[in-house]
C-alpha cells in the first residue's frame, strides 16, 4: 500500500498555504512533516483525510487542488468515510459516553458480534490494556488513552494512517514510549503513515522527512 | 453545499421566515391606523400609564443589575460563585405569574406577612384597607421582577463565568491585582467586573424590555387605575370595539419605540461598561460586614422565593383561614379536585408545551446541524423578534396571521402561537452546546469509515443528550407560562394553568388560584427534572482497573 499526494495548491481564496508538493509514503513507512505552526500541516492532513471541509468555511475556507491516491487510486473525491484513512489527533477524542470497549466497537467494521468483540479484546491486550473494556474512558491515564485511540484508529482497518501531532500532549517520558509503539504497529501492519509535527524529536525516519517552507 | 442540502437549508430557513415575517408584517401594519394613535395620545391614562411603565421598568431593572452584581462580587471573592449559581435552576424555572400570585399573597393585607405580624405587633384584628399588592406606586410589581430578573442576570453572568477560558483568566487576574496591593473586593469592581458587565448587554437590555412591556405579572400585582401601558394595551386589545382594539395596537407600538429607545439607550450609555479606574485606590481591607450583607443578600433571595411556594402550596390546600391566624383552621383537598376535573385544562397546558417544545427542538437541531454559520449569522436577529418585540404587539401579528390562515380559536393556531414563542428560548439555550462540539469528532468518524447519520445518532446526539434535553424544557416551560398568546390566539376557547391562574388571580378564590399557580411553578419543574434524569451522565460500571 502506497500513499501518493500530490498538492497542486492548497489555501484559501486569497492566500495559498502549501503549492506544488509531492508526497508519498510507502507500506509500513512513517513518512514526517516538519514545519512551524500555522504552515499548513494539519490543513493538508485534513486535506487528505477530506475532512478539510468541516474546518472552517466562508472567507477562510480553504480549498484543495490536487489528488490523493492509493496504490494508484483516486481517493480525491470520495467521502471521508469511504476513503479508508485513519486520523489521530493531538487529543484522543475518546466518546465520551461510550466505554472503552464501545469506543473500540464503533470502529471495528460489521460483523458477528462475537468475533468483533474478539478483535477489541485482542486490540486491548496488544495496547497493554487487558481488561480495561468496560471502563469509562475518562478515567484512563493520558498515555492509556492515547493507546486506545491509536487501537480505535487501527480496528477500523485503514489503509493509510494520518498522525497531526499525536505525541505533543503526553509527556516525556511517555512520548518515547508511544512513539515506539506507534512505529512498530504501522510497521506491523505495513500501512503507509503520515505525520506532523515541529518537534524534531517527533521524526520517525529521517529518511523520510520533508520540511514544509513558513506560509506568505 | 450540495443542492439536497441547499434545498434543506432554505426550506427550515423558510419555515421560520414565512411565519415570523408574517407576524411582525400584521403586527407593524396594526400601527399604520393614525386615528389609533391620535386617540392614544388624547387618551386621559396615557401620562400616568406612561409614566409608571418608565418608573417600574427602569427602577426593576437597576435594582436587578445592581443585585446581580453585588452577589456576583460576593460569590466570585469567597470563591462561592458555583454555589451561587447552582442554586439557580429553580429560581429561573419559577413562571412570572406564579410568583407574582405567591408574592401577593405574602404581601396583601391578609398575607402572611400581616398574619406574621398580627396582632401582636400591629395590634390588627382585621385585614387594615392597604393598597399593598396593587399599590398605585408600582412597588409589588418592582419587587416582583427584581426577585424574578436577578436570577436570570445570574444565569446570564454564569454562561461567561463557568467557560473555562474566561474563568482561568480572570481568576488569574484577580489573583494579580491582590498581589499589586488591591483588596479582594476591590480587584473584583477594577478588574474582573468592568469585563464581564459588557458581556451582559444583552442581557440586561432583556430585562429592561421585559420589565417595560410586561403584562401577565402586571395585572396580577401591578398598579391597577391606571395600570402599566402594558395592561392598558392588552386590556384596549381585549375590547368588542375595533377602535378600541386598534388603540391598543398603537399602544403596542409605543411600547416597541420605548424598548427601542432603551435599546439606544443601553449601547450609548453603556451603563454596562464599568470605567476602568485606575486612581490606583486600593480598596479597603476584606471587610466583614460588606461579606455578611452580600451574604444576607442571597439567603434572603432564597427565603423569598421559598416562602413565595410555601405561600402557593398552603394556599391551595387551605379551607377557613380567619385573620390573623398563621395556619388555616382546616386543610382541604377541594381546589386540587376541582383542577383534576378540568382536566382538559392541564391536557391543553401540556399537549401545547410538549408539542411546540418538539417543533421547537426539531427545527433548531435541523437549523444548528445543516446551516452553514453565515445563514446562521443572518436569520438569528429574526428568530429573536419575539424576544425583543414587545408581547402586546406581537400578539397582535400572531392574531392576526391565525385570522388570516383560518387558525384562530383553533389548536393548531395555538401550537403556532406557542412554538413562535418557545423557539427563540430553545435555539438561544441550545447553540452553545451544539455549536461547540469539537468537529474534529466528526473526521474520527468519518475516518472510521461512519457516514453522517451514524455518527448524528451514534456520537454527537447521545453526546448533546444533556443540552437537548435542557432545552426541550426550556421551551416546554416557555409554553407553559403563555399567557398573551394563548388567550388571545385562543381566542378565549382555551384554557391553560397560566390562563386560569392569572384570571382567578384578580378574584377571591385564594385555594383555586393558589392550586392552579403551584401547578404552573410544578409543570416547568418536573420538565427540568425529567430532563436533568434524561441527561444524567452515564455509570459505567467499573473504572479503570
Amino acid at each position: 500500500m502506497t500513499l501518493t499526494v500530490h498538492v497542486a495548491r492548497l489555501g484559501s481564496a486569497r492566500r495559498p498555504l502549501l503549492e506544488n508538493l509531492r508526497l508519498q509514503a510507502g507500506p509500513g513507512e512513517i513518512l514526517t512533516l516538519m514545519g512551524p505552526s500555522g504552515c499548513g500541516k494539519s490543513s493538508l492532513l485534513a486535506a487528505i483525510a477530506g475532512t478539510l471541509g468541516d474546518v472552517a468555511e466562508g472567507a477562510q475556507a480553504l480549498r484543495f487542488d490536487g489528488t490523493v491516491s492509493l496504490d494508484g487510486q483516486d481517493l480525491t473525491h470520495r467521502p471521508t468515510a469511504q476513503r479508508g484513512i485513519g486520523l489521530l489527533f493531538q487529543d484522543p477524542l475518546l466518546f465520551a459516553h461510550m466505554s472503552v470497549e464501545e469506543n473500540l466497537l464503533f470502529a471495528v467494521p460489521p460483523g458477528p458480534l462475537a468475533e468483533r468483540r474478539a478483535q477489541v479484546a485482542q486490540a486491548l491486550e496488544e495496547a497493554g490494556l487487558a481488561g480495561f473494556g468496560p471502563a469509562d474512558a475518562a478515567t484512563l491515564s493520558g498515555g492509556q488513552r492515547a493507546r486506545v485511540a491509536l487501537m480505535r484508529a487501527l480496528l477500523a482497518r485503514p489503509r493509510a494512517l494520518l498522525l497531526d501531532e499525536p505525541f505533543s500532549r503526553l509527556d516525556a517520558a511517555l512520548r518515547q514510549q508511544f512513539r515506539a509503539f506507534v512505529a512498530d504497529q504501522v510497521r506491523a501492519r505495513g500501512i503507509p503513515a503520515i505525520l506532523v509535527t515541529h518537534d524534531a524529536a517527533d521524526i520517525a525516519d529521517p529518511a523520510h522527512l520533508v520540511e514544509l517552507p513558513h506560509a506568505g | 453545499m450540495r443542492p439536497a442540502h441547499l434545498t434543506a437549508v432554505l426550506g427550515l430557513a423558510l419555515v421560520l421566515a414565512v411565519p415570523w415575517l408574517a407576524v411582525t408584517g400584521f403586527a407593524l401594519g396594526s400601527l399604520l391606523d393614525a386615528s389609533a394613535w391620535r386617540a392614544l395620545a388624547q387618551d386621559p391614562q396615557l401620562p400616568q400609564a406612561l409614566g409608571l411603565t418608565l418608573w417600574t421598568g427602569l427602577a426593576s431593572t437597576a435594582l436587578a443589575w445592581w443585585g446581580a452584581a453585588r452577589l456576583l462580587a460576593h460569590g466570585f471573592v469567597q470563591r462561592s460563585v458555583d454555589r451561587l449559581l447552582r442554586g439557580q435552576p429553580w429560581m429561573l424555572a419559577t413562571p412570572h405569574a406564579a410568583f407574582a400570585i405567591g408574592l401577593v399573597f405574602l404581601l396583601s393585607p391578609s398575607g402572611w406577612l400581616l398574619r406574621a405580624l398580627s396582632p401582636g405587633l400591629t395590634g390588627f384584628e382585621l385585614p387594615p384597607p392597604w393598597p399593598t399588592t396593587q399599590d398605585p406606586w408600582g412597588l409589588g410589581l418592582i419587587l416582583a421582577l427584581v426577585a424574578k430578573e436577578i436570577p436570570f442576570l445570574l444565569w446570564a453572568a454564569a454562561t461567561q463565568l463557568q467557560r473555562d477560558d474566561l474563568r482561568r483568566r480572570w481568576r488569574s487576574e484577580h489573583a494579580l491585582a491582590q498581589t499589586l496591593g488591591y483588596a479582594p473586593r476591590a480587584a473584583w469592581w477594577r478588574v474582573v467586573w468592568p469585563q464581564l458587565a459588557p458581556r451582559l448587554r444583552w442581557p440586561l437590555l432583556a430585562v429592561l424590555a421585559y420589565g417595560l412591556t410586561v403584562v401577565d405579572m402586571a395585572l396580577v400585582i401591578g398598579p391597577a387605575s391606571p395600570p402599566t401601558l402594558a395592561v392598558l394595551a392588552w386590556q384596549w386589545l381585549q375590547d368588542a370595539d375595533l377602535a378600541v382594539n386598534a388603540q391598543g395596537a398603537a399602544a403596542g407600538g409605543a411600547l416597541a419605540l420605548l424598548v427601542l429607545a432603551a435599546a439606544l439607550g443601553v449601547q450609548a450609555g453603556q451603563p454596562a461598561r464599568g470605567r476602568a479606574r485606575t486612581d490606583g485606590s486600593r480598596g479597603r481591607p476584606a471587610s466583614t460586614t460588606a461579606a455578611t450583607r452580600a451574604g444576607a443578600g442571597r439567603v434572603l433571595l432564597v427565603a423569598l422565593y421559598l416562602a413565595v411556594l410555601a405561600a402557593l402550596a398552603v394556599g391551595s390546600v387551605a379551607g377557613l383561614w380567619p385573620f390573623p391566624r398563621l395556619w388555616p383552621e382546616a386543610l382541604t383537598l377541594q381546589a386540587w379536585q376541582s383542577v383534576w376535573s378540568s382536566g382538559a385544562t392541564v391536557g391543553t397546558t401540556l399537549g401545547l408545551a410538549a408539542g411546540s417544545a418538539a417543533l421547537a427542538l426539531v427545527w433548531s437541531v435541523a437549523w444548528l446541524e445543516l446551516a452553514p454559520r453565515r445563514w446562521d449569522h443572518a436569520l438569528r436577529p429574526l428568530v429573536y423578534l419575539p424576544l425583543v418585540l414587545p408581547a402586546v404587539l406581537w400578539v397582535v401579528g400572531l392574531y392576526r396571521l391565525a385570522l388570516w390562515a383560518q387558525l384562530e380559536g383553533q389548536w393548531a393556531g395555538l401550537l403556532l402561537a406557542h412554538t413562535v414563542m418557545a423557539l427563540p428560548y430553545v435555539l438561544l439555550t441550545l447553540s452553545p452546546a451544539y455549536l461547540g462540539t469539537d468537529p474534529r469528532l466528526a473526521a474520527v468518524s468519518a475516518s472510521l469509515g461512519h457516514g453522517r447519520a451514524s455518527f448524528l445518532w451514534r456520537i454527537k446526539w447521545p453526546l448533546l443528550r444533556r443540552s437537548l434535553a435542557a432545552s426541550a424544557a426550556v421551551g416546554f416551560a416557555v409554553s407553559v407560562a403563555q399567557y398573551l398568546p394563548t388567550l388571545y390566539v385562543g381566542a378565549g376557547r382555551f384554557a391553560s394553568v397560566t390562563t386560569e391562574a392569572v384570571t382567578l388571580a384578580a378574584g377571591a378564590q385564594r385555594s383555586l388560584t393558589s392550586a392552579y399557580a403551584a401547578l404552573q411553578f410544578a409543570l416547568p419543574v418536573l420538565a427540568f427534572g425529567l430532563a436533568a434524569w434524561v441527561g444524567r451522565p452515564r455509570r459505567f460500571t467499573v473504572g479503570a482497573p
